[in-house]
């Protein structure tokens, strides 16, 4: 019951269901608790130690109907017992009849009763009809899609019959019959596995997998070539990650503001009641939040990083003090009014129709510094971060790059992010290395990946 | 198994305080008024021994709560229930710490303190003196528990039931992480703090947001759904004794189908129960289109869902 336990574990994690080892031993103890030949008890016990969340529940039902009911009919496995030697001998046998390649290493286990590798391979091959995609593993031995598994299926069928009639003189008849039955059984299973309608329970698992590779796609695609229906993925990708960063944010402040007493204010405020601690303070959780100046180079190619970051931006304001924003090509522009009157998809549409500024304007970053000097940098200290998203690409017009020093002296830290590709970064009109010196940091944000640990950073 | 080797079978009269086994769980809950599948039966019973929380997770009105009430009752143990929300925090839900209370104290035996110091030779000795009896200052009597500081100070064994946790700060959820791991808490005024005995806890959840990894892992887990036919109609047969087998089946049949009409709000078992009810009350025999009309309002609160199914009245009594 461990083992197969075990082999199921391994089945339903290649099938995409996450189960950590603690569940898994969990699982065993229970399983000694619980009558494992009642099915429900059996099947309720793995459930209720593996699936978490009801929406991973059909995809567990349908995995462990797979495992535990379509590949274990009873007639195969009485079969079984009595073949034992003879079913590995003919297997042998067929592996050297089908050249070239042999017998596909899952079907093979597939006949010995281990169906593992075989249903992954099932698996691999259902993820990959749902779209491009890697699909799981390299050692399916070729079974990469629905017609190849099915060929390898008829070759076997055709290498057993082949095995039986030339030994027909060598295998006594009883024997040859039970092992006849035994493997048409068997592959009849995976026949029908193969062909099997996919209901729809069984969709959550396979889309679990394309959107975890689909997922790995995007976040590592450049800002710039997104699509727009990409883009649109990628909007929602960020909100989750935002919601994700929140809690960890206040799950570790809630650490640190355990009802801790603050001595030196109650007694301060004691003196009021005449030395009597009436009011009794506790100390408040440290809140390290900082303002934020965003100054967004929205001139051609580097918008369409701006704008994830200003979406992510917006979608942790709770986790800033203030957040300024500002777009830039020639001009200079505020735009904190449009984020926080309207939710950030919202404004990021708003921006590009309402904001007063000339996208057409050749970028000027000199000029764009002046005017920020002139109006804002007042408005800096020592608890501001000043992030600037641009490629630095100025038209060989003046740098300014005495402004960005004031800048750093005025604010707390000065973080340059730059979506262009490094190898870029020194040549013609670029001033990276102009600007480079004066930054706290000088970072490349060309995906979402890159912008994910930018803004952790940021806020834990 | 065990049940029958046992030589007095727990009849109703006596106390019990265990569970013997998946069938006596069904059996137990049964007569608390909670008719349960197997599946629920296998999860309580493997939550009772190994004392891990229940996380149980399913529709509005399916018996989550329902289902803690049920075990508290058949295992003769009481039910503290701790109702979660936004903004639930540390002094509401595990204790408060009575200062006003404490200050009153001290200054009552302010003079018995100065006894205590009267003929101390330095401040440091009148100090040690006042340390000595620092237990009177810091002790239970100023702590007022709340619901999850009365399930671990609890003498007797209790269900604990966290209701509704998804509505409750992610912060909150962290520090129930802690308690829920090993039954202990660390009181600052007081020190550590371990579970008398360990409470069967049920966290119900509604899917308002994500429970963390964490706690989910901490949890055995159980989705209740809406019932199937035959259990449904022992409920309603349960609770109704009076209502004719055809007519609780009508009104069964006639609930499951409309949960799968595209509605707003499904209609629950207790939808399904007050429905019952009052076709009882009606002293109605047979539930015809027109019967149904006029008793939608029972088991639909939506006036568009309201429509949808007086459209399908005909279809949904065959
Ligand atoms: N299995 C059952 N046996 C008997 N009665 C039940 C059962 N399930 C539900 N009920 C009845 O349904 C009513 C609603 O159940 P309950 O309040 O526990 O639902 P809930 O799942 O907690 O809903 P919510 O999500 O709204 O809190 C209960 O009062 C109870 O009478
Ligand atoms: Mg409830």
């Amino acid at each position: 019951m461990v083992n197969l336990t075990l082999k199921f574990v391994a089945f339903a994690r290649g099938s995409g269901l996450r189960i950590s080892t603690s569940e898994v031993l969990d699982c065993l103890n229970h399983l000694a608790l619980v009558d494992v030949l009642d099915q429900e008890q059996f099947a309720m016990t793995l459930r209720t130690n593996f699936v978490k969340t009801y929406r991973d529940q059909p995809a567990f039902d349908r995995l462990f109907r797979l495992f535990f009911h379509e590949l274990r009919d009873a007639d195969t496995s009485k079969h079984a017992g009595t073949l034992n030697g003879h079913i590995e001998e003919a297997l042998a046998a067929m592996q050297q009849q089908m050249q070239p390649g042999g017998l596909p290493q899952p079907i093979r286990d597939f006949l010995l009763d281990d169906p593992l590798g075989y249903l992954q391979a099932l698996q691999a091959g259902r993820a990959e009809q749902m779209g491009p995609g890697q699909a799981l593993g390299g050692n399916m031995g070729g079974l990469v899609n629905r017609l190849a598994i099915m060929l390898a299926l008829d070759n076997a069928r055709s290498a057993m019959a082949r095995y039986l009639s030339e030994n027909r003189n060598s295998i006594p008849w009883e024997i040859r019959e039970d092992l006849n039955a035994y493997f048409t059984a068997r592959l009849r299973n995976a026949r029908d596995l193969l062909f099997e309608n996919q209901p729809a329970v069984g969709a959550g698992v396979q889309t679990r997998i394309s959107q975890d590779q689909r997922l790995n796609q995007l976040s590592g695609k450049a800002f710039q070539a997104l699509t727009p229906k990409e883009m649109q993925e990628l909007r929602e990708v960020i909100r989750k990650l935002a919601a994700k960063l929140k809690d960890t944010l206040n799950r570790r402040n809630a650490k640190r503001s355990r009802g801790m007493l603050d001595f030196k204010k109650t007694v301060r405020r004691s003196a009021q009641y005449y030395g009597l601690p009436m009011e009794v303070v506790y100390k408040k959780r440290i809140p390290h939040k900082s303002k934020l100046v965003v100054l967004c180079d929205v001139s051609g190619s580097v918008w369409s990083a701006a704008r994830f970051m200003l979406n992510m931006l917006y979608s942790l304001q709770e986790c800033f003090t203030k957040v300024r924003s500002f777009i830039f090509v020639s001009d200079l522009t505020e735009i904190t009014a449009i984020f926080e009157r309207y939710e950030a998809d919202t404004a990021m549409d708003k921006v590009l129709s309402e904001a007063d500024i000339d996208y057409q304007a050749a970028t000027n970053y000199g000029r764009m510094l002046r005017l920020f000097q002139d109006q804002y940098l007042e408005t800096l200290n020592k608890k501001t971060t000043v992030i600037i998203i641009g490629d630095a690409r100025s038209n060989y017009q003046d740098p300014e790059e005495g402004i960005l020093k004031e800048i750093r002296e005025k604010s707390r830290r000065l973080i340059w992010l730059n979506p262009e590709t490094k190898q870029f970064w020194y040549s013609g009109d670029s001033e990276a290395a102009t600007y480079q010196p004066y930054c706290h940091e000088f970072r490349l944000c060309q995906n979402l990946d890159q912008l994910h640990d930018f803004i952790k950073e940021l806020v834990l | 198994m065990k049940a029958m080797l046992r030589p007095i079978e727990n009849n109703e009269g006596t106390r019990c305080c265990k569970f013997e086994g998946v069938a006596d769980v069904g059996a137990k809950l049964q007569r608390a008024g909670y008719i349960c599948s197997k599946e629920i039966a296998t999860v309580v019973y493997l939550a009772m021994v190994t004392q891990k929380p229940i996380l149980v997770e399913g529709p509005a009105g399916v018996g989550k709560t329902e289902l803690a009430k049920a075990v508290a009752n058949s295992l003769n143990r009481r039910m503290i229930r701790l109702q979660c929300y936004e903004g639930l925090d540390e002094a509401k839900a595990l204790y408060e710490w009575e200062y006003g209370k404490q200050l009153l104290y001290t200054q009552i035996v302010k003079d018995k303190i100065n006894e205590v110091i009267k003929d101390a030779a330095t401040l440091t000795e009148a100090l040690d003196r006042i340390a000595g009896e620092e237990d009177a200052f810091f002790s239970e009597r100023f702590i007022q528990p709340r619901p999850l500081l009365q399930a671990l100070y609890s003498e007797e064994p209790v269900v604990l039931l966290i209701d509704e946790v998804d509505k409750a700060d992610p912060e909150f959820e962290a520090f129930l992480l802690e308690i829920l791991s090993d039954f202990q808490i660390s009181i600052p005024e007081l020190g550590t703090r371990k579970a008398v005995e360990i409470p069967f806890v049920v966290l119900t959840s509604n899917n308002y947001r994500d429970i963390s990894d964490a706690l989910k892992r901490r949890c055995i887990h159980l989705y209740i759904d809406y019932p199937d036919q035959d259990l449904e109609l022992k409920i309603v047969q349960l609770k109704y004794p009076e209502i004719s087998r055809q007519l609780a089946l009508q009104v069964v049949d006639a609930v499951r189908h409309i949960r799968k009409l595209d509605i707003k709000k499904k209609p629950s078992i207790s939808e399904t129960l007050d429905w019952a009810h009052s076709l009882v009350a009606l002293q109605v025999k047979d539930l015809s289109p027109e019967t149904m009309a006029d008793t939608l309002n029972m088991i639909v609160k939506y006036k568009a869902d309201m429509d949808l199914i007086r459209r399908q009245a005909g279809h949904l009594l065959k």
